[in-house]
């Protein structure tokens, strides 16, 4: 009894590595072809040519812009929302409830039929196919997130140690700084790298506002993949997945599901 | 709250709110407000060619979403159930790392697995299972584009249901189990009533959010009729320059999302509130 359990676990583990690994193998196997006639299992010839010819060219700039926005976005982000996201959770701000309505519209709705009329507007202040229009049109996405994880993170902070410190004569100010902020960092700091990530793999505002000038990876990818580059397209999809995975691994304790329940668009 | 507090507060907020308003709240007003317009002139024009155009498109879309959302609910119910009866902690890490592929990714991996000349099919023809002289295409077709939300939003469905899930008090499972429940039963009879309420959010979230896929049909649709509605949006703004009709097609899709994102607006809100 108890060795077919043990086995029957077995068959369900690697059965759903299968489920997950499944997919993504045949990209690591792509990337690494240089022949491969269908319909063999593998291919004729592996090597490592399309790698050293992607990691130049088109594909480097791709990576580079996509890194610089990413950078810009998550300052920025984590500049605006961290004293918003303590007043939602601490304070009764004034229009509460339609703050938090506006921060949850672009999670309830479609996104593409709406950035195509954000896009008008970008390009009416002559910032479409432009790096800052890519830039703003990833922070209405990443606000959303931010917002709603950074709020989660200051509640989850004791408001007694807070009115501990103002009893004992600090400001609000003061306990903000010296009590929330360093009870919260953890926090921020997952939350920020999730932006972070999110920032990285947008794709439908980027093809929007930046084509044809701006291009991250994600669009990269997506250009070369219907154009039949199946090697340069899986390689530019592995890069992609890495800092997924390594920011898995690194959160995995620390990852809620209110953190990631937004996930769920990109 | 003390006047200046107040007046802090507010610009405080002023930032993050203005980026949101201006870049997704009024352009969504002005997509119900373009949908309207023909040559600068009110119209129901747009709607008309919506009906006429994408009908179709639109219960295909509505198609996917229902079959795709019923297959990772009913996955997500069982699976999860089951890690929450007996522990473990490599399938459900396994299951996190769709979480952290884009969609973009999922197309290609699925477009280069599901094709006619994929991977799927060569690895079934080596065991005999398919002809290769008409190989069967699960790509390009509703199929391939199910099967990738399915595998995409499955992550996002077990962390839910998990985390819903684990908030049961043990000693209702463990009463169960007393009397002998098997972990069907648990599942069926417990932890499902019990977290009812967290599995509808999830669902009306993953709902919308297969109703607007837009980069995996993209990726892995035909290019052909029928196409999914925000395909036809995205074809109809980039091929004819059209935002009436495309704009009206958004509406459409809005008013599909509408139902269920009240619902999921209303619960949040009440939560945080």
């Amino acid at each position: 009894m108890f060795m077919r359990r043990q086995v029957l676990r077995m068959a369900g583990t690697v059965l759903a590595a299968v489920i997950i690994f499944g997919p993504l193998s045949s990209l690591v196997i792509w990337s690494f072809a240089e022949k491969w006639y269908w319909p063999h299992l593998f291919p004729q010839q592996v090597g490592l040519f399309y790698w050293s010819k992607v990691l130049q060219g088109d594909m480097l700039r791709a990576l580079q812009s996509g890194f610089l926005i990413a950078v810009v976005v998550t300052v920025l982000t984590l500049v605006i929302t961290v004293p918003l996201a303590y007043l939602l959770a601490r304070t009764p701000i004034p229009f509460k409830p339609v703050i938090l309505m506006i921060f949850l519209l672009p999670q309830a709705f479609p996104q593409l039929p709406v950035f195509v009329n954000s896009t008008t507007l970008l390009y009416r202040i002559n910032q479409g196919g432009k790096l800052w229009g890519v830039v703003l049109i990833h922070m209405v996405g990443a606000l959303v997130f931010a917002v709603w994880t950074m709020t989660a993170v200051f509640k989850s902070v004791p408001e007694s140690l807070e009115e501990a410190a103002i009893n004992l004569g600090a400001s609000r100010l003061k306990s903000f700084f010296s009590v929330a902020l360093p009870l919260a960092t953890p926090g921020i700091i997952a939350s920020t790298l999730l932006v972070f990530l999110y920032s990285l793999d947008e794709f439908t505002g980027t093809l929007l506002v930046g084509s044809p000038f701006i291009l991250t990876l994600p669009v990269f990818m997506y250009r070369t993949s219907v154009g039949y580059e199946l090697q340069v397209a899986s390689i530019s999809a592995l890069l992609l997945m890495v800092p997924g995975i390594v920011l898995l691994i690194l959160l995995e304790r620390y990852m809620k599901s209110e953190y990631l329940s937004m996930f769920g668009r990109i | 709250m003390r006047p200046s507090l107040r007046i802090a507060s507010l610009i405080i907020a002023l930032p993050p709110l203005a980026i949101v308003v201006w870049l997704f709240f009024i352009p969504f007003l002005s997509s119900a407000h373009l949908s309207f317009l023909r040559e600068d002139q009110w119209t129901l024009r747009n709607y008309s060619l919506v009906w006429r155009l994408y009908r179709y498109d639109i219960l295909y879309t509505l198609w996917i979403a229902f079959v795709s959302l019923a297959a990772v609910l009913l996955i997500a119910v069982l699976l999860c159930g089951y890690l929450r009866v007996h522990t473990n902690k490599p399938v459900e890490f396994l299951f996190k790392i769709p979480l952290f592929i884009p969609f973009v990714v999922v197309g290609h991996a699925m477009r280069v697995l599901l094709a006619p000349k994929g991977t799927l099919n060569s690895v079934l023809s080596q065991v005999g299972l398919i002809n290769l002289n008409d190989p069967p295409s699960i790509a390009f077709g509703w199929m391939g584009i199910a099967v990738s939300l399915i595998w995409k939003n499955l992550a996002l469905a077990v962390l839910l249901v998990l985390g819903a899930y684990r908030s049961v008090d043990e000693t209702y499972l463990e009463a169960a189990r007393n009397f002998g429940a098997s972990a069907f039963r648990q599942i069926r009879d417990i932890l499902l009533p019990m977290s009812a309420a967290s599995l509808a959010v999830a669902g009306a979230f993953m709902f919308t959010s297969m109703l607007a896929s837009f980069s995996v049909p993209l990726m892995i649709g035909s290019g052909e009729p029928p196409q999914m509605v925000m395909i036809d949006v995205y074809y109809r703004i980039n091929y004819q320059g059209d935002y009436g009709t495309a704009n009206a097609l958004g509406v459409v899709s809005y008013l599909l999302a509408m139902g269920v994102a009240g619902y999921y607006l209303r619960t949040i809100t009440q939560k945080e509130t």
